[in-house]
């Protein structure tokens, strides 16, 4: 049966897809194609819990920020009680824009074309020339903004456009669990450390996707200085070891590395190493004691890293935590947002190294950011070429692997860190929202 | 900086203009090591990261996230990568043009330190692509006098774009 609104190309391509994924086998196309983004605008960003905010970005009572799911635009803010709404940044009037800026803090939300006014929980307040024009029928419980479905898990905001999906704890299905690496690093908890590098690629929101699913054969070669001039606590020798571990049919994915000899938790202050011990459970401190890096994915396009940063070479180096969005815009078209996460009861001290050693490494200026834009530009335009559209890549590392028994947390895990299982279940994970109703 | 003139002598403003072009033409020649000598052993270079903001915000430039946040150790650190063979986002390199104009110098406190503004607008081509990068920014130094030239004891630059149009910054402003 033809899939509706679907090109027989693109139809049979994610057949093919369906059948692939679990032999080893994705397809170069779907890096770089109109068809391909529109339909995951649909199908993908329409379903899916797609991240808004961090509830440290709108910490008072007005604060707000401006997101996008997909193409909408959305103000997420927290109310004068402090609950936090999410709502389309449109007026119900005409379809203005509400708030043209990122971020800020208001009580109220004014149109600027013919004012109405919303309250910043949503609610259609103010209509001037109301008995006047609308004649006492215009009923203005009815015309609030439009609402967006939220929910959230350890200070990370979630919307939804489908009324009809799974809860979120049911869509993160235990990857909570090791999304405490990133936002349990403390008593308190993480925050933002203020607001993120905001920048326009050329490219494809899956290939940063994938790379954050635990993508840790890449990281010697396409980050070699980091090795060579030993600025990075790991050696091509060991840089395998480690666990990646998914969720599987959720599309969740993290690659946890270890460096054979390091001491626990190095490159945290003893003090935060102390508080982790009562903020994170037995078998979180099991695994992340010994992890040096944990790049992480929550589908479709939320990601996580941390690892240590050395600024003597050789030395263990400072851990930093970030916090990534690949927002798509087109076809192998991005917005990368970059946030950096510090540990809110971390001594300032190391809140500013964790800073910046972010900034040497990641967001914009990062180094080790720049090389892997540079070579996500590159793929994202090698594979929207004619002949690549019939080309698939290779995803068999681990194919016959099996699961490790005993592992102390939730999902697929298998060693080493080096592997492809991640991606297996990312790409399954995406055809079948691709193919919904099938 | 009210409407007044003039803010230090001739000699004193051609001279850091000089040093502001010199300083450029290392980075466009791509001799990063006398780039680095421009600046002094307490560096700091910074660009902040702008959000777009209402007219009334406090601050459009965010007073704690920061693009660039470097010290001269951790320049050295990226001159240091870009001598390798392997600092992929420069491989092959960019050509960069460092258009400074707008410069007006400020005494300070100091009577060997200048506050220097300049407007700098940045052009990076890359490869064989044809739509370069276009970078504008506003630049507020911290001159030193060193001998017979100066040193940047502070460079402060503020992209104008807050969604910046370029896939990295593997250039400095």
């Amino acid at each position: 049966m033809a899939m509706p609104g679907v090109s027989a190309g693109v139809e049979q391509m994610l057949r093919e897809m369906r059948e692939g994924v679990p032999e080893g086998r994705v397809p170069a196309r779907i890096f770089n194609d109109r068809e391909i983004y529109e339909l995951e605008l649909e199908r993908v960003f329409g379903k899916a819990w797609c991240f808004l905010a961090h509830e440290s970005e709108i910490p008072r009572p007005g604060d707000y920020v401006t997101r996008y799911i997909g193409n909408n635009n959305i103000i997420v803010a927290r109310d004068e009680k402090g609950e936090i709404h999410a709502h389309l940044n449109m007026c119900r009037h005409r379809g203005n824009m509400m708030c043209k800026s990122e971020m800020g803090n208001a009580s109220h939300f004014r149109c600027s074309y013919h004012g109405w006014v919303y309250k910043n929980s949503g609610e259609l307040i103010g209509v001037p020339y109301f008995n006047e024009a609308y004649e006492r029928k215009l009923q203005r419980k009815d015309w609030g903004l439009v609402k967006v479905r939220i929910d959230s898990y350890g200070g990370l905001i979630f919307g939804t456009l489908d009324p009809d999906a799974e809860s979120l704890a049911d869509y993160l299905g235990g990857f909570q669990f090791y999304l405490d690496i990133y936002l349990k690093q403390g008593l308190g908890g993480s925050e933002v450390h203020g607001p993120p590098d905001h920048w326009v690629a050329e490219t494809d929101w899956k290939i940063c996707a994938e790379n954050f699913s635990g993508d840790g054969y890449h990281t010697p070669v396409a980050h070699q200085f980091g090795f060579h001039l030993g600025y990075f606590a790991s050696s091509g020798a060991t840089h395998s070891k480690g666990w990646a571990v998914h969720i599987p049919g959720k599309g969740h994915g993290i690659g946890l590395g270890h460096t054979p000899g390091m001491p626990p938790f190095f490159g945290y202050p003893d003090e935060l190493v102390k508080q982790m011990h009562e903020s994170l459970s037995p078998g979180q401190l099991e695994l992340f004691s010994k992890t040096r890096t944990a790049v992480g994915n929550v589908f479709p396009n939320l990601s996580f890293l941390i690892q240590p940063l050395s600024l003597e070479p050789g030395d263990p180096g400072v851990r930093f935590c970030t916090m990534r969005l690949y927002h798509p815009v087109g076809p192998g078209r991005m917005e990368m947002w970059s946030w950096c996460l510090v540990p809110k009861d971390a001594p300032q001290e190391y809140k500013e190294a964790a800073y910046k050693a972010y900034t040497l490494a990641f967001g914009q200026a990062g180094t080790f950011e720049q090389d892997d834009f540079e070579n996500w530009i590159k793929v994202t335009k090698m594979t929207g070429s004619t002949l690549a559209r019939g080309v698939d890549f290779p995803y068999i590392q681990g194919l016959d692997r099996e699961p490790l028994k005993d592992f102390p947390g939730p999902g697929y895990a298998v060693e080493p860190y080096v592997t492809e299982d991640n991606f297996r279940n990312l790409w399954s994970t995406w055809v079948r929202y691709m193919m919904e109703g099938e | 900086m009210a409407l007044r003139i003039p803010l230090v002598a001739p000699e004193i403003r051609d001279s850091i203009r000089d040093f502001l072009y010199l300083e450029s033409l290392a980075l466009d020649e791509r001799r990063f090591r006398d780039w680095l000598s421009a600046f002094a052993e307490d560096a700091r270079y910074e660009i902040p990261v702008r959000v777009t903001r209402e007219k009334l915000a406090e601050w459009e430039l965010s007073p704690t996230s920061r693009i660039f946040d470097d010290t001269k150790q951790t320049l050295e650190f990226r001159v240091e990568r870009l001598e390798t063979d392997f600092a992929w986002s420069e491989q092959p390199p960019s050509r960069t043009r460092h258009y400074i104009t707008n410069v007006l110098v400020e005494p300070t406190d100091k009577a060997d330190e200048f506050r220097v503004h300049s407007n700098c607008l940045v052009y990076r081509s890359r490869g064989d692509e044809p739509n370069p990068s276009i970078f504008s920014a506003q630049r507020k130094d911290l001159l030193r006098r060193a001998g017979d030239s100066w040193q940047i004891v502070h460079r402060w630059a503020a992209i104008d774009q807050s969604l910046i149009n370029a896939h990295n910054l593997s250039i400095f402003i």
